[in-house]
């Protein structure tokens, strides 16, 4: 046997000492082989971030400008996706639709998907009392199909961004109530926080710096299976006239645009954001999958 | 049973009774006037302040908000479902008109979905990680991915320019039965559409409970005693494997109705949902309220009856 036994394998010292770009790059390799499906759609969804943020760069021309010399043109070189029925190139639209519909899915998801953590841990941790009314409260709040809570909240609030997001975030606290108090209930049990409480850490401690840390895997899969969703209930508020209102171009209003533009809307009106949507749908779905799969194999099929 | 029934139904009461409060609050306690919601912040400014007051009052939006509260109750009680600010009609009286083609939309493609999903299922369960299991799997994903009322807009426009088809835009008030053949080219549309997200749902769900039934031992018995392959999975495996489907088909009924809404609108077809869209978008909050209320109401109900109909089916629930 060698020399030092005490010292770490060498695959192990191999790992802990590399820089963090090297770890990070390991760790989506790991990802990769794991799941290349899922890897190669998560790439797709990069993608449509990149698309997001630099959309003023790559459109090539300005979502709101009309081309009065080109009215509900179908695709030619000029317009490669068309222009609508006041000239407004569709290609910059859908680029630039790419943006509101991903801010309001991340800032959606992140804010219900949070709020509604913190609530099932205070839930789970808690427990009694507050554990019973705050239950019944998300059975309240599950009783409604998402969409039709998200319409009624977003009409009440007038329409706009803000008011999208919040919409969309309080059909998202259930998910997280419930899911997160479930593994706080489990976590609570272990000696570790025992351990933390006979130290005489308080409450507020004990959540805060012992149990919230085990809640991130399943905080992380929450909010990634639910971006898909968000995206879907984004573009059907904005279909159905209460999401964001125009000329600011989201593919739900270009579709609920197309529709009222005539008995028949032009088909590259119709095509062009339904794709997008698909596709942004598909990428994200497909990408929770493999993160849920690759950072909790037990929690498939109970998120 | 019948206590199981009973408690069921009492939690189901409460449940409508918060729904009712959440409804309420949501529609008078946001910000904004109700007002600013009827006649927009333009029409706001125009008003006089004794015209406010005016309209307030013959609203019924002057009272305190528990009296509202309870006139609302009482108007529900009374089946009158409120009056919509702009149609001389109430909202009753409108869901008992237009509730029906969406009330078939729902029930044709639940059918739907599983005429579509089961058999999709049995062949990937009986042959799982095989091509034609993968392609049912990247079929399902796409099915979840694509949204209904822009695959509904994609068919009007397709059936228009393919074919010159158009379907009618009403059936007259006719019901189904009285007039099958519009009814059905009105509601097979959102119907198929509606079916193919549930079906995708369904076939994953059947296909993961299907291969855990047919690991039993009670399957291998019937297997080593001879029985053919295909009866073994129709008689002894499947009605097992289907009661987790019966309860998520259930639920996903629920989202049906919530999803027939940008569907009907994609189809133009004139049901409740439609009648949904028309009321968010005219900011008619009263007729949102009840029928955002109505659709929770429901939602619930749906959830206790399969309940009921598992417990039915499965003893070992009643007793728990």
């Amino acid at each position: 046997m060698s020399a030092q036994p005490e010292t770490p394998t060498a695959e192990e010292s191999r790992r802990a000492g590399r820089p963090l770009p090297a770890r990070m790059w390991g760790g989506l390799r790991h990802f990769g082989r794991r799941s290349p499906l899922s890897a190669f759609w998560g790439c797709v969804a990069l993608l449509i971030v990149a698309m997001a943020v630099a959309a003023p760069v790559i459109s090539p021309y300005p979502p709101l400008k009309s081309d009065f010399r080109s009215m509900q043109k179908a695709p030619y070189d000029e317009h490669l996706f068309g222009t609508d029925q006041i000239g407004r190139d569709t290609l910059s639209r859908v680029i630039h639709g790419s943006r509101t519909s991903l801010i309001v899915a991340f800032a959606a998801v992140l804010l219900g998907t949070t709020l509604g953590s913190l609530w099932g841990l205070a839930c789970g941790y808690l427990g009694g009392r507050f554990d019973i009314v705050s239950q019944r409260i998300i059975e309240f709040l599950q009783s409604f199909p998402d969409l039709i809570l998200a319409m009624a909240i977003a009409m009440a609030l007038g329409s706009g961004t803000v008011t999208v997001i919040i919409a969309i975030a309080i059909t998202r606290i259930p998910f997280g109530g419930r899911v997160i108090r479930s593994v706080v209930l489990s976590l609570k049990e272990m000696s570790f926080v025992e351990a933390a409480r006979s130290l005489g850490a308080s409450n507020m401690r004990i959540m805060l710096f012992h149990i919230l840390p085990q809640c991130v895997a399943p905080y992380l899969i929450l909010a990634t299976t639910h971006l898909g969703v968000a995206i879907i209930i984004e573009a059907s508020l904005g279909f159905l006239g209460v999401g964001i209102p125009p000329p600011a171009p989201t593919w739900g209003n270009m579709l609920a645009d197309a529709l009222n533009a005539g008995i028949v809307p032009p088909w590259w009106l119709v095509l062009f954001p339904g794709v997008a949507i698909t596709i942004t749908v598909l990428a994200f779905n497909l990408f929770g999958d493999g993160i849920r799969d690759v950072l909790d194999p037990r929690l498939r099929g109970a998120v | 049973m019948y206590s199981y029934i009973v408690r069921r139904f009492a939690f189901g009461g409460i449940t409508v009774f918060g729904v009712s409060i959440i409804v309420f609050l949501i529609m008078r306690i946001m910000p904004g006037d109700p007002l600013t919601a009827i006649f927009g912040p333009e029409g706001m400014t125009k008003l006089t302040e004794a015209q406010r007051q005016s309209y307030m009052e013959e609203l019924g939006l002057a009272d305190p908000l528990i009296v509202q509260y309870l006139n609302w109750i009482l108007d529900i009680v009374k089946g009158e479902l409120g009056r919509s600010f702009f149609r001389a009609e109430s909202v009753g009286e409108m869901v008992m008109r237009r509730g029906p083609l969406t009330a078939q939309i729902a029930i044709l493609s639940v059918v739907l979905s599983w005429i579509l999903g089961i058999p999709v299922a049995i062949i990937s369960a009986l042959r799982p990680n095989t091509a034609a299991d993968n392609t049912a799997r990247v079929i399902s994903i796409t099915c979840l991915a694509v949204p209904g009322f822009w695959l509904g807009m994609l068919i009007v426009l397709g059936l228009l320019f393919g074919f010159g088809y158009r379907a009618p835009q009403t059936a007259g008030g006719a019901g189904l039965f009285e007039d099958p053949g519009t009814v059905l080219q009105i509601i097979i549309g959102p119907a198929f559409v509606l079916a193919l997200g549930q079906a995708a749902y369904i076939a994953r769900m059947a296909r993961s409970s299907l291969l855990e039934v047919i690991r039993e031992d009670y399957v291998r018995t019937a297997r080593a005693k001879g029985l053919n392959g295909r009866l073994v999975v129709s008689l002894h495996a499947l009605p097992n494997a289907l009661l987790p489907v019966i309860t998520l088909s259930g639920i996903l009924l629920g989202f049906v109705l919530a999803g027939s809404i940008p569907v009907e609108r994609a189809f133009g077809t004139p049901g409740l949902g439609y009648a949904m869209f028309t009321a968010v978008n005219e900011r008619d909050i009263f007729v949102m309220q009840n029928l955002v209320f109505l659709y929770a109401v429901v939602f619930v109900m749906l959830n206790i009856t399969v309940d009921i109909i598992i417990a039915w089916i499965d003893p070992r629930i009643r007793y728990q």
